[in-house]
This record gives C-alpha cells, sequence and structure tokens, in this order.
C-alpha cells in the first residue's frame, strides 16, 4: 500500500507510468528474439562489476611503483575478502572481453550491423577497443614482474610505427622505459579516463539502440532483409512482438545469472588460471623473467608480429584487419542478413575466426 | 485464483532469493571496508626523561590516537589525551601560556587537562605513566 502510495506520488510528478509503459512493457521487442540479444545487458552489468570493485580496490590500492605490489599482496591476503574483491575484478575483465567477443559473434553473423545499423556497430567496436585499453592499463597496476614485462612488450610495439614510433612509445611511458610515471599515468586513464568514456559511449550505444529498434533475428533458411530504407529516418517497430518487461528482462536475468555462475565458478575454482607465476614476483626492472607473454586476447596480435619478417609490417596488418572490421557496413551493403544465405561472409567470417583462434594457440605454445 | 497466489508464492521466492544474494554479496563488501580488528599502536611507550624540556610538551601516538607528555615549568609530569573532548580536534601546546589551545573552537585546558575555558564539556583524559630509573613509561 505505502509502495502504490509512493509510486502514485512520483508518477504524479514525473509520469513514471508513461515511461514505464513507453520504456519496458510498452516497448516490444521482435516476436522471435533470442538469448544472443541479451548479451548487452549481460556486458553492462559486468561493466557495473567492475567499475564497483574497482572502486573498492582503490581504498587500499596505493598507485606507487614502491607500494604498489605491497598494497595488492595486502589485499589478497590481509584484508578480510579482499582476495575476493580483487579476484572478482581480475577474471572480470578477462570475461568481460570473452562476451565482448561473443556479442560481436552473434551481431556478425546475425547481419545486425547491416545499414540502418553502422552507427551502432561503429560504437560497439570502439567500445570493444577501449575495453582492451581499459584492460591493458589495469594490467600494470599490481606492479609485478608479469604486469611490468607484458606492459613494456606491448607498449613497446608502437615503436615500429615510422617516424613517430619512438617518441610515440616514450609518451606512452612517460620516459623511456616503462617506470613511475609509467603507472601514474596508466593509472589515472585506467581509472578516470576510461571508465567515463566507455560510461559515455554505452549510452550512445543504448541511445542509437533505442533510435534504430531492435533488428529482427534472421529466421531459419527464409530470406531475411532489412525494410527497404526509405530516404528518411524510421524506426523499426515490432508490433505484435514480446514485451521488454516482464518478458526480455527475464531472458536477460538468466543470461546474467548463467553469466554469474560461471564468473564465480573461475573466482572460487580456478583463481590462478589467468595467472602465472611471474605476476606473484613484484617487478624488478633489471630482470626479464623468460617467456613473457600477454594476455590471452592480445596472444593472436602477439604471434602475428612474430610472424612477419618486419615488424611493420605486422602492425599493418593488424591495423588493416582492424580497419576492415571497423568499416565491415560499409563495405557490406547487401541487405540479406541470414548468414546461410551469405557464403562469402560466412567463409571469410569462420575463416578469420579460425585464424584468430590459431593465431591465439600459437602465441600460447611458442 | 489459483495463479494469483502462485504467483505471489513465486514473487516472494524471487524477494527472498533476491535478499539472500544481496546479503552474500553485501557481507565480504562490508567486511573489506570495516575498520581492520585487533590494536592499534603501542600500548606501553618508554621515554628517557632528558627528551623533555621544563616546560615543553611531546605529542606522540598511543594505542591508536594522539597523546601528549607535559613537564611544567615547576618540573611535574603530566600524560594526557591530546584529543579536545568538544570536537575530536588534537589540542596544540602553548608554552608561553603553559596551558592548552584547542585551535578549532579555542578551548583552553591547564596544563593537568582541566578545562579553563571554551566550550569543551570534559577535561582531557589523563594517561597513567610511571617514571623509574631516568626513564618515563607511558601506559
Amino acid at each position: 500500500m505505502l509502495i502504490k502510495q509512493m509510486y502514485d506520488w512520483i508518477d504524479l510528478r514525473l509520469g513514471a507510468r508513461e515511461i514505464v509503459k513507453k520504456q519496458l512493457t510498452g516497448y516490444l521487442l521482435p516476436a522471435r528474439i533470442n538469448e544472443w540479444y541479451s548479451l548487452g545487458s549481460v556486458l553492462m552489468v559486468i561493466f557495473g562489476l567492475q567499475v564497483v570493485t574497482g572502486m573498492l580496490l582503490m581504498v587500499y590500492y596505493v598507485p606507487d611503483p614502491e607500494k604498489a605490489f605491497k598494497s595488492i599482496t595486502f589485499i589478497m591476503n590481509e584484508v578480510p575478502y579482499g582476495w575476493l574483491i580483487r579476484l572478482c575484478h581480475a577474471v572480470g575483465s578477462n570475461m568481460m572481453v570473452a562476451v565482448l567477443f561473443l556479442h560481436m559473434f552473434s551481431v556478425l553473423m546475425m547481419g545486425s550491423y547491416k545499414s540502418p545499423r553502422e552507427l551502432n556497430w561503429l560504437t560497439g567496436f570502439i567500445l570493444f577497443c577501449l575495453v582492451q585499453g581499459i584492460s591493458l592499463t589495469g594490467y600494470l597496476a599490481p606492479w609485478s614482474q608479469l604486469s611490468f614485462w607484458a606492459t613494456t612488450v606491448a607498449t613497446n610495439s608502437a615503436a615500429a610505427i615510422p617516424v613517430v614510433g619512438p617518441y610515440l612509445v616514450e609518451f606512452m611511458r612517460g620516459g623511456k622505459l616503462v617506470g613511475p610515471p609509467t603507472l601514474g599515468r596508466f593509472f589515472a586513464i585506467h581509472v578516470v579516463v576510461l571508465p567515463a568514456v566507455i560510461a559515455a559511449l554505452v549510452a550512445l550505444h543504448l541511445f542509437l539502440l533505442k533510435r534504430t529498434g531492435i533488428s529482427r533475428p534472421p529466421e531459419g533458411t527464409k530470406e531475411c532483409r532489412n525494410p527497404t530504407p526509405t530516404g528518411s529516418y524510421s524506426y523499426e517497430s515490432h508490433p505484435g512482438g514480446v514485451p521488454f518487461f516482464p518478458n526480455y528482462a527475464l531472458q536477460d536475468l538468466t543470461s546474467i545469472c548463467i553469466y554469474i555462475a560461471a564468473f564465480l565458478a573461475v573466482v572460487f575454482f580456478a583463481p590462478n588460471f589467468l595467472f602465472t607465476p611471474d605476476a606473484f614476483v613484484p617487478a624488478n626492472a633489471f630482470l626479464t623473467p623468460a617467456h613473457i607473454k600477454p594476455e590471452w586476447y592480445f596472444l593472436a596480435n602477439y604471434q602475428t608480429l612474430k610472424i612477419f619478417p618486419s615488424e611493420l609490417l605486422g602492425l599493418s596488418v593488424q591495423v588493416a584487419a582492424m580497419t576492415l572490421l571497423a568499416l565491415l557496413p560499409f563495405i557490406d551493403r547487401s541487405p540479406e542478413r541470414n548468414p546461410l544465405k551469405r557464403p562469402l561472409f560466412l567463409t571469410l567470417a569462420v575463416g578469420g575466426i579460425l585464424l584468430w583462434l590459431g593465431l591465439t594457440i600459437w602465441g600460447h605454445y611458442s | 485464483m489459483a495463479n494469483e497466489s502462485r504467483r505471489k508464492f513465486l514473487g516472494a521466492c524471487l524477494a527472498g532469493a533476491t535478499a539472500v544474494a544481496v546479503a552474500g554479496a553485501g557481507y565480504p563488501v562490508l567486511g573489506y571496508l570495516a575498520p581492520r580488528p585487533g590494536k592499534v599502536g603501542a600500548d606501553k611507550l618508554e621515554f628517557a626523561s632528558g627528551d623533555i624540556a621544563a616546560g615543553e610538551a611531546k605529542f606522540f601516538e598511543y594505542q591508536g590516537t594522539s597523546a601528549v607528555l607535559v613537564k611544567t615549568n615547576a618540573g611535574a609530569l603530566v600524560a594526557l589525551s591530546a584529543v579536545c573532548t568538544h570536537m575530536g580536534c588534537i589540542v596544540q601546546w602553548e608554552k608561553d601560556k603553559q596551558a592548552f589551545l584547542c585551535p578549532c573552537h579555542a578551548g583552553h585546558y591547564s596544563p593537568d587537562g582541566a578545562v579553563t575555558a571554551g566550550p569543551p564539556p570534559k577535561p582531557l583524559a589523563k594517561i597513567p605513566f610511571s617514571v623509574a630509573g631516568g626513564k618515563i613509561t607511558v601506559g
């Protein structure tokens, strides 16, 4: 009764019932919408968890080369549940990249990037790059041998860029080598700059999603094309579709619960899965450990650099591949969205994924 | 009717499960943020008698808070909490006036911690100490 009175009070002032009807119960999604569409919600939950655990870590973490490793050790061993907060943050960052891959995979396969959703794809692609950036900058924070030397290798790859490369490396590091200035700037980028930019881009991504309307999933082997462009803005509505709330919200919740189960399984049962022994040794600028490797999602890039005789060539190939992916909606302009009706795309996409997987495995064992 | 009661039952189950999940996530967070258990700072501190001259005060950390040792011009020793009883600021020793002043709201204390002026409701708490063999032991 009290809740209803409070709701009435808010409704009188803000028109809450109208918002709920328009954005939740009356917001209709395609009738054949599937589970893949819930990955965006899962990603928002992951980002929220990363922000919360990151804030909690900042209570005890000290971004100073003399104290960073000790503060992480203190969090892991002394602070009650510090290990849980830290592992949630470290595992969560990897899971976020993994779920982003799945989200992109579903968008690619269902052709949801196609016109008129080019901007949705572009903002999503930029978010993908920023998430990799936030993972890279956070990787240095523990100031362990692993983080120090992985950052050295990662920042050094920019040196292959002609003319400005060496200056760019020095600029990123704040000096000739990775050192205290690197930690300062990486920490600022990791905790302030990138979270703010990512949050803003997520908001833009959602705005674009709401303005264009959700795409219909391609069904079976039937022809599935986007509506023919009319030459003016039009919202893709789904009359007779399923309401977002409660119907699809329940699917979102189910996917979130499945994700949380998988996430906590890693945190509780395989916490060291992502750490190599070098992650438990404080950084030593005079002792490079043998076989230093980047995070799993950078292994393909790492191996590509190793394959090509010239670093510049290796870097150029990667830049070309990323540019192709970013501009995909402008290259692939056919309105057909069913993957089985797009043999060239399907061959290239499966080939690209297999190549990426092969390079990742090769990079791991090389 | 049966549907209605089933919906209520499922709603109650969902609310209960959510409450358990929130408590499960909240407990470690509270534990993480709570002050660390155990004693902070030393229980006993030793100073050489020569460390403090007549008319001077020596501030130090004692059991996780601030304390002060005063040797009056007459040579009497006093150990006090340096935390003002008004709003918790740290008092300052005014050597020329041989008195304590709390700079936050102008609370005045005598060298033995008694309130002489201003808003403090109570005198500064006394800390036990002993003097033996040229050493002052606080605590």
